[in-house]
């Protein structure tokens, strides 16, 4: 394996990376004075991925909720499960999945070589049956109902399915009760040598470590299947709401609002400099230091907790914002508004300055942490990015193209979700 | 170990120096008694945190904020065993970051000394508006425990639990409590916390500590100080069981009990009785993840937590209503388990090599946060001794303390309504 350095001087860090020549990707970046280390393998097969190509090149659909299945199946094994492997070397294991991966990961100070071969091992090798799948559906369902319960949760789903009428992002992570009821083990089997080879995956592995070490037990360790990368299907969509406003009933104290705008897409992905010009505007238009914020503060129609955000993947992409109200159409009325007057009038550049000040200090302030330094290496090699891209990114923004992200903003692409409470 | 400098009468500055982080973390807790006051003293640390003389409004607060490369202000309100304790951190980027010379830590450390010591405050007043503000803002945050039920299933279970203790008293005080505090009782609060709680200043990063603490020293040597220790009651046995319930319709419903840990005080036996807490409810080894999940399929999630500053352990579980008793028994059942030493002595080392990495700090955050926590101990303990501590417990000493585990009060949060159940297995 070839080794590559890169490295940024203002930062202070290092990463070193390589390409398995079973294709995986490999980052690594060792971290002085840390005690413990973390680790997180990811594959590209995430909730969005409900069509598979087969034998003749066409998309077959599968059933909502299989990458999150595969997640909690994968720490099985014929002998002693992944936990009880872990619980050995000291170190915490967890997973999670996402709408475009799953990631299996860890963090430990002792026997890191050690977790890392428990790491690889456990995700390279499927073991389940009937049986145990059924014990899943149990334990799944339960965690079906809790997210139900979540209003945080809710809002943003039903906005999504407001928003997107093809695009899988509109369903639920884990599934539906009904849906997971159609995985048994011969599926996940299937799914599992179509999404699982290297050649899909990244490792990313921050903190205490020498990265010769971790390239030493990749080799060891990682199977060569000859597989490729999974491909993914791209459902392009209008920018058209299914719906302008989608409301829901649950056990709440105060009425909850998300207000959503749709990009319309011609390439599945935003550049990552678009994604952060976005992220600029939302924080100029809806920050702390906003003159919205405090409106909306100031005529009690938000809290603290109001703000927005970029929600954006492989073929969707939207601005988000919301908060509690005690009247979320007022609220919604004075966003627009806001919004409607930042197009004619453009942002103000001193708000631009903070709003990247602010960016880059966040950004640097982010590498203090092992886990969040190893999920963005993920992130970035999967969206097509080199380590510190967007730092990089973050450093040449100019304000013509956050101003011109406003663009992307259209009110006939909106679409309104509130939680109410019970009557 | 941590530089410990004294300020002041009890005003404590504990500065972990190093320069393994991007950023520098300075965290103002202040310790008062839980009683009649807290919703006067939580409606303060929400007024401080909004703006100081200097930048009266909190837009051009943040905006100072943004400036200073997105450093960030917050404020919080705790319970720490029987003590209420309000809470300023700034935390910020270190200087060797900036991309122009300037002291950024230093900057943060002189703002929150000011949001703390010289708010926007005229004539004893913090302007009726904001108090009007923040009264709303923190009323809707009590009103939104209820948006999540695990949390708030805790919450009552914990509040019936302690009905006749000072733990029972919500940490904010009660919405009643908070519309009726007027300004003069926020600015007595101001000055009452000055001059009689219990300070630590904890300060993480590569910054030069005396220089923050020459900052607070200075604006302490202005008050009187008369610091009041607040002090909590340990009851070591459960005196009264209890089951309480509430519906509500939702999906899940949530199962918390109540356990007293047999303790006298915060110090008490905490190595055994962390690793027996540990393996009851904690690793992924322990006993309630291995039958109430893993077995049984009962839960998604089935913990229990400890709490040391009161003495409590409580196990939580989100579960098909319909099978509270079932899911109670295999608790209870897992629980004399370990009182009569049924468990794998590998256990054991996997529950003290978890506690270990837990005790691994790699973040400001948890490192502060540890700290912090000891703000009304005497002795600093460093994770290092307490995990020394930890690695001393014995299998024995891991029942003993499991027999000293007391029931004595469960709460059901029950879903009315409830969508038709999974698959029994």
């Amino acid at each position: 394996m070839k080794i590559n350095r890169v490295t940024n001087e203002k930062l202070g860090e290092t990463v070193y990376t390589a390409v398995h020549p079973s294709g995986l990707e490999i980052r690594v970046m060792p971290k002085e004075g840390y005690d413990s280390a973390y680790a997180v393998f990811g594959v590209k097969y995430g909730s969005i991925d409900t069509a598979v190509k087969n034998a003749d090149g066409e998309f077959e659909t599968i059933p909502e909720g299989t990458a999150h299945f595969l997640e909690h199946k994968l720490f099985e094994s014929e002998d002693l499960n992944a936990f009880e492997r872990f619980a050995k070397t000291g170190a915490s294991a967890n997973a999670y999945t996402s709408f475009e991966k799953t990631a299996y990961l860890f963090k430990g100070s002792e026997n890191v070589g050690q977790s890392l071969e428990i790491l690889l091992d456990f995700v390279q090798n499927p073991y389940f049956t009937q049986q145990t799948v059924e014990k899943e559906q149990g334990i799944i369902g339960q965690e079906i109902r809790m997210y139900r319960d979540l209003p945080d949760w809710q809002v943003m789903f039903n906005l999504l399915k407001a928003l997107y009428s093809e695009h899988p992002v509109r369903i639920d992570i884990a599934g539906t009760q009904e849906s997971i009821a159609k995985i048994d083990a011969d599926l996940l089997y299937r799914l599992y040598n179509t999404f699982y080879n290297p050649a899909n995956m990244v490792l990313s592995v921050v903190g205490a470590v020498v990265p010769d070490e971790v390239f030493e037990i990749v080799d060891r360790c990682i199977k060569n299947t000859g597989g490729k990368a999974a491909e993914r299907k791209f459902v392009k969509e209008s920018g058209v709401p299914v719906q302008k406003y989608v409301e829901q009933q649950l056990s709440v104290a105060q009425k909850q609002f998300l207000l959503g705008y749709k990009e319309e897409l011609s390439e599945p992905m935003l550049s990552l400099e678009d994604e952060i010009a976005s992220q600029m505007l939302t924080e100029i238009i809806a920050g702390k230091s906003s003159p919205l914020f405090k409106r909306l503060i100031d005529e009690e129609l938000g809290d603290m907790g109001f703000g927005g955000d970029v929600f954006n993947g492989f073929g969707f992409s939207c601005i988000m914002l919301g908060g509690t109200s005690k009247d979320p159409e007022k609220a919604v009325e004075i966003i627009k508004d806001e919004i409607e007057r930042y197009k004619k009038e453009g942002i103000d550049p001193a708000a631009f300055e903070r709003a990247k000040r602010k960016f880059y200090g966040r950004y640097v302030m982010s590498y203090n942490d092992i886990d969040d330094v190893a999920n963005l290496m993920m992130n970035l090699y999967f969206s097509g990015y080199e380590p510190f891209a967007e730092l990089e990114a973050c450093k040449k923004m100019t304000f013509e193209k956050v101003q011109s992200r406003l663009d992307a903003v259209k009110d006939e692409f909106s679409a309104l979700s509130v939680i109410k409470p019970m009557a | 170990m941590p530089d410990i400098r004294m300020l002041a009468d009890n005003v404590r500055l504990v500065s972990v120096n190093t320069s393994r982080f991007k950023t520098g973390r300075i965290s103002v807790t202040a310790a008062l008694p839980l009683n009649e006051n807290a919703a006067a003293n939580s409606l303060l640390i929400y007024l401080l945190k909004r703006s100081c003389k200097e930048y009266p409004e909190f837009t051009l607060l943040n905006g100072k904020l943004d400036e200073l490369y997105g450093a960030s202000v917050s404020a919080g309100v705790t319970k720490l065993g029987e003590a209420q304790v309000l809470s300023l951190s700034a935390v910020c980027l270190d200087d060797r970051f900036a991309l122009t010379e300037e002291s950024i830590f230093e900057k943060c450390a002189l703002l929150l000394a000011d949001m703390l010591f010289s708010p926007n405050c005229k004539n004893g007043s913090f302007g009726a508006d904001k108090l009007a503000t923040e009264k709303r803002l923190l009323v809707q945050r009590i009103e939104e425990e209820l948006n999540d039920k695990r949390t708030y299933a805790l919450k009552k279970c914990v509040e019936y639990m302690c009905s006749g203790e000072a733990y029972g008293k919500a940490k904010y005080g009660t919405v009643e409590e908070i519309e009726s505090v007027k300004m003069s009782d926020v600015y007595s609060a101001w000055k009452n916390m000055l001059s009689t709680a219990i300070f630590q200043i904890t300060v993480v990063g590569g910054c030069d500590a005396d220089k923050i603490g020459d900052i607070f020293e200075k604006k302490f040597k202005k008050i009187q100080r008369n610091p009041v220790k607040p002090q909590t009651v340990f009851i070591q046995k459960g005196r009264h069981f209890n089951r309480y319930e509430e519906s509500f319709p939702v999906n899940q419903g949530k199962l918390v009990m109540g356990f007293r840990a047999g303790m006298s005080n915060s110090r008490d036996n905490i190595h055994a009785v962390r690793v027996m807490n540990d393996i009851f409810g904690m690793g992924t080894y322990s006993k309630l993840f291995a039958n109430v999940r893993e077995k049984l399929s009962l839960a998604y999630y089935c913990w229990s937590r400890f709490i040391d500053s009161k003495g409590l352990v409580l196990v939580e579980g989100g579960i098909d209503t319909d099978k509270e008793k079932k899911v109670s028994a295999e608790i209870l059942s897992q629980l004399s388990d370990l009182r009569n030493g049924k468990t794998d002595p590998e256990v054991l080392e996997s529950s003290k090599r978890s506690l270990k990495e837990k005790h691994t700090f790699n973040t400001p955050e948890s490192i502060c946060a540890w700290y912090a926590s000891q703000l009304l101990d005497d002795e600093i303990v460093t994770p290092e001794e307490e995990v020394c501590g930890i690695e001393a417990v014995t299998m024995e000493q891991v029942c003993e303390a499991a027999k000293k585990l007391s029931i004595d009060t469960i709460f059901m949060l029950k879903a009315e309504g409830e969508e038709v159940g999974g698959d029994e297995n």
